[in-house]
């Protein structure tokens, strides 16, 4: 194959991208993207066993360990591992050189995943490549030993890697149903795997209309000890935007959105076909809002690929700390599973009956900000976290400099040679600080990247003060001490912050999150940088609300009030505090089902229910029943699409 | 053969409005409409009148304006009925001609067609019209009337409407009341259809519907007769109730909104922003989402048109090759079409008068198309009438007069 790129100065050759499976797992998650197909990307296995080296896909492969093991396996061994691929180190060497980025999969866990994996990430990063490493961590039912092989591993990949997305095989359980072989299991969870990395490459080597590139991909995951939110859709024909958006949803790593919630960062990335329109994407986008916190950075891309044809495809990339995901999601699964692919619905739905309790909804969310902003914060300043991380470099640096995360004893040339490419897929500079904004994990670890922090403050804290300025000093003077807080502490001392994050991370907050897992959705679209587009689906009573309801609403946009007038005091009593809010917000939730139930019960049966639905001018009239449905109800009530 | 200029007038009673129709039908068939006198109809709802008195200060209203409009003294009136409980079904009647019979007689046909009449209907209801489709003599289809023709069974193919007996009845009360008399009561969409198909469309197959305010009215017509009608009761007033539910507006800023403002094509395009009214200072009164506007109404007539498309016998759809024709008030909302396309997947159209002189601006618009094609209605009666009895199959259909 003769590689050559028809425009030189955007598309990275295929020849410099590469992705290795490394062990086991990781010949596994190869063999699902060869199955797939991946254009652009070549494929190198490196295993010590020879056999599941023989039989894997990959067009290059490498034996490690060859006198040491043998071509057989580590055992599980990552001492072992290690010493294997030191053996084959020159190999891979030339293997990855020149490789402008490598995509490492590997299982952690395991001898060869756990114990190779830093090396070969460091290998690949002194040849001058970028490495993003996919890791799958093991099932509890595995055993502690090897948890923490894995997360050894794990922490020096953090250290070495530029950016690290780690797919916890617990959670990849959940991708199938239990009575599922295990088979499936794991064919899905390499496919899962397998559509982020492609995801991944497409995002990094199609040039954009709007461009997003590694920088962007970086500061999405915030690559330490995060989970990776991934969701990919891909849809066609009429109205292809908003289904795109739902199969993105549909991802389990994003738990129907509703994990979208607590990012902070969103990575979004559309492709598609020439005959991509603005107000394809601006639909798209509003939608989207509604699953994605206001104070969420939304890092947005758009790509124009003729390939696509008449399809659209959507990729969602965002992530979590561990720790949010461990109590919270878990509920907001059970608890939104049946409330939110109706979600649109229910919105449209609330005006009517369930005043109050939409009502309700913008103080807590207003409170939840806070936090969310808070959050990030203790990563990047207090290093109470980072467990076996080593610091080879002293902490803060000039934030000028900025753009490349320098590999950790890496010298000059590379670093030369990266922020080159970097530049080159940026195009323009002031995309540049953005890119950092979110990557606390280097903070954390890697000395260099910590001096980013410092700039990741500009980017983070306007949005942050924006965002708030408005809810908070009209909602309720509670929150207002709060973000001042975290807006003149670029860099307070970590004590401080530490308490502030103990205070603002409680319990009840947390709960809280669980308890309203659809109200946020609903108005998220307030505050987005593409200004003129609210109308799309169903915003529209979000939309008042944020402006509307708050008690200022007599004082400003009295006109604007449709039916806000009986709302009004509703929200006052849930302000005041968190805690107050979490029990409120419970209560709503409690009370929520059985309002829409009055009005869902209006269609296939029963006609006791219809006097409890108000029926405009038809009051009073016999039901006008045809095929079991109430004609005199608006069929958009009646959720019948 | 000479005719003589003659006036008919028709009247809709309908649920948004009450109006009647003066029109000439001039001697070379071409339709002259010489006034017009309309009211917007209280006491009607669903095409049912519900409260007689006010229906009745409207109809007199209507009626004033007529007579003033086209100054003519109004006598009689042909009057379109709709609601929901007329129902249009096909019947068929075989008779067996008796051994040694070969030839079709007149009688046999007039058995064939008796028979054929006879629906079964549920007790409370009446014939509104008993329509011929077309004759088949021994499985073979004839669209004339095969007397003098060999075989051995002949069958007549009816379109037969009923409806409730004494809900017709009050209608024909009121206009009584006027005082007037009824030359005809004509179920709306085959009144329509009279106005909106011409005789290719008939041919070629064509579907009417007629959404006004409180009914939804359709008519089928395939190979050149009617093959299906009905009345659904959602119309226009429904959307506006639905905009009035959603949104919580008062029913006439809902109603002007949705004039206005409401979009029923499923084009998110359309759907960007925000629709406001402003009052007359030009302040915005209300804002609604169009998103959610356009989406209340799209799924209300999205609905009606489906109920329609159900109602439909089976596989007719395919059969329609003329397309698809929407009168009346709601189909005037902005983006029905794409709708309706979308839904029916064949041709749309908005019907043109053809052959109408007058006021020729007014006649334009659909809402009128049911009183309109009342007139053409009795023209086309008229022409069967003076023709002589063996023609009447000509035109493939046969009117029985109003008789209860």
């Amino acid at each position: 194959m003769i590689p050559y790129s028809r425009v030189t100065k955007d598309i990275i050759p295929t020849s410099s991208v590469k992705i290795i499976g490394l062990g086991g797992a990781g010949a596994n998650m190869l063999e699902r993207i060869a199955l797939d197909g991946m254009e652009g990307a070549e494929l190198l296995a490196l295993n010590t066993d020879v056999r599941t080296l023989g039989s894997c896909l990959a067009k290059e492969k490498i034996q490690l360990g060859l006198n040491l093991t043998k071509g057989l396996g580590t055992g599980g061994d990552p001492d072992l591992g290690r010493q294997a691929v030191l053996e084959a180190e020159e190999q891979i060497r030339a293997a990855v050189k020149g490789c402008r980025i490598v995509f490492l999969c590997a299982g952690l866990g395991g001898g060869t995943g756990s114990g190779a994996s830093a090396i070969v990430t460091r290998i690949a990063r002194e040849e001058g490549a970028f490495v993003v490493v996919f890791a799958t961590m093991p099932f509890a039912f595995e055993g502690k030993r090897r948890r923490e092989q894995a997360e050894t591993a794990l922490n020096e990949l953090a250290v070495l890697s530029n950016a690290l997305v780690t797919f916890d095989n617990n959670r990849m359980g959940e991708l199938v149903l239990a009575k599922q072989g295990i088979h499936e299991a794991f064919v899905a969870a390499d496919h899962m795997i397998c559509e982020s990395i492609k995801a991944v490459i497409r995002l990094v080597i199609r040039p954009g209309l709007i461009n997003v590139g590694l920088d962007d991909l970086m500061s999405a995951l915030r690559t330490n000890r995060s989970r990776c939110l991934f969701g990919s859709g891909i849809a066609s024909g009429k109205d292809r935007a908003s289904r795109a958006l739902r199969n993105a949803l549909s991802s389990p790593l994003l738990d129907q959105g509703s994990l979208l919630k607590e990012a902070q960062t969103v990575l979004v990335h559309l492709c598609g076909g020439e005959d991509l329109t603005l107000y394809e994407i601006e639909l798209l986008m509003q939608r989207l809002q509604k699953y994605v916190p206001e104070s969420a950075h939304m890092l947005f891309g758009a790509a124009i690929d003729p390939v696509m044809g008449d399809s659209l495809s959507l990729t969602l990339i965002s992530a979590l700390p561990e720790d949010a995901l461990t109590s919270a999601p878990r509920h907001a699964l059970s608890q939104t599973s049946g409330e939110t692919p109706p979600l649109e619905f229910i919105q449209a739905v609330t005006p009517e009956p369930e005043k109050v309790l939409v009502v309700e909804v913008p103080a807590p969310q207003v409170e939840e900000i806070p936090p969310a902003i808070i959050e990030p914060e203790p990563p990047a300043v207090v290093e109470p976290e980072p467990p076996a991380v080593v610091e080879p470099e002293p902490l803060p640096e000039p934030p000028a400099v900025v753009e490349v995360p320098v590999p950790v004893k890496e010298s000059a040339p590379s670093e030369s040679l990266i922020s080159k490419f970097r530049r080159s897929l940026i195009g323009s500079a002031p995309v540049a600080p953005t890119l950092f904004d979110t990557n606390r994990p280097f903070a954390e670890s890697d000395p260099i990247p910590s001096k980013n922090t410092e700039v990741i403050q500009t980017p983070v804290e306007p949005p942050a003060a924006h965002s708030q300025e408005t809810p908070a000093e009209i909602e309720q003077p509670p929150v207002v001490n709060e973000p001042p807080a975290p807006e003149p502490k670029p860099e307070p001392s970590p004590v401080v912050v530490a308490d502030f994050v103990a205070v603002s991370k409680e319990p009840s907050e947390a709960s809280y999150i669980e308890a309203d897992p659809d109200p946020k959705p609903i108005e998220n679209d307030e505050d987005f940088n593409i200004p003129s587009l609210e109308s799309a689906g169903f915003t529209p009573i979000p939309r008042k609300r944020p402006v509307g309801v708050t008690p200022w609403a007599g004082t400003k946009d009295g006109d604007r009030s449709l039916k806000l007038g009986a709302e009004i005091p509703a929200p006052t009593p849930a302000p005041p505090a968190p805690e107050e809010s979490s029990t409120a917000a419970s209560a709503v939730e409690t009370e929520s089902p059985k309002l829409k139930l009055g009005i869902k019960t209006a269609g296939p049966q029963s006609e006791l229910s219809f006097d409890s639905t108000p029926r405009g001018r038809f009051e009073g009239e016999g039901p006008n029943m045809i095929d079991g449905e109430d004609l005199d109800l608006p069929p958009f009530l009646r959720k019948k699409k | 053969m000479a005719r003589r200029t003659k006036i008919h007038v028709g009247l809709e009673i309908g649920t948004s409005k009450t109006c009647l129709v003066v029109g000439e039908v001039k001697a070379d068939s071409a339709v002259k409409i010489l006034g017009i006198g309309e009211t917007k109809s209280a006491g009607i709802r669903k095409g049912e009148i519900y409260d007689y008195s006010q229906i009745r200060a409207c109809l007199k209203d209507a009626l004033a304006k007529a007579e003033d409009a086209s100054d003519v003294e109004i006598g009689s009136v042909f009057l379109a009925v709709s609601g929901a409980h007329i129902q249009g079904v096909n019947h068929r009647g075989t008779y067996r001609l008796p051994d040694g019979d070969p030839v079709v007689s007149q009688d046999h046909v007039e058995e064939a067609r008796t028979i054929a009449r006879e629906v079964h209907i549920p007790h409370d209801h009446v014939y509104l019209h008993p329509i011929i489709r077309n004759y088949w003599l021994d499985g073979l289809e004839h669209s004339s009337s095969p007397v003098g023709l060999f075989g051995k069974t002949v069958e007549a193919d009816f379109h037969v409407v009923h409806g409730i007996g004494t809900r017709i009845q009050n209608s024909i009360k009121l206009v009584r009341e006027m005082p007037l008399e009824v030359d005809d009561v004509v179920f709306s969409p085959i009144a329509t259809a009279q106005m909106a198909l011409d005789r290719e469309a008939r041919e070629n197959g064509a579907l009417v519907i007629d959404i006004g305010g409180g009914t939804t009215d359709y008519a089928l017509y395939l190979g050149g007769v009617i093959t299906a009608s009905g009345c659904i009761p959602v119309g226009g007033d429904h959307v506006t109730n639905d905009i009035h539910l959603v949104t919580g507006l008062p029913f006439s800023k809902a109603e002007r909104l949705k004039i206005t403002e409401g979009d029923a094509s499923s084009d998110p395009v359309r759907s960007v922003g925000v629709a406001r009214l402003t009052d007359d200072r030009g302040f915005a009164e209300v804002e609604v989402n169009r998103g959610v506007l356009n989406e209340v109404i799209r799924q209300r007539l999205e609905e009606t048109l489906r109920l329609v498309l159900q109602r439909l016998p089976a596989k007719s759809l395919e059969a329609i090759g003329g397309g698809v024709f929407l009168t009346g008030g709601t189909s005037l909302m902005r983006g029905f079409s794409d709708l309706a396309f979308e839904i029916f997947g064949r041709d749309i159209y908005r019907p043109e008068l053809p052959e109408i002189s007058g006021v020729q601006a007014s006649f334009k618009d659909p809402r009128y198309a049911t009183v309109i094609g009342l007139i053409r209605y009795a023209q086309i009666l008229e022409t069967e009438k003076a023709s002589p009895p063996g023609v009447i199959g000509r035109i493939g259909r046969m009117f029985w007069p109003f008789g209860r």
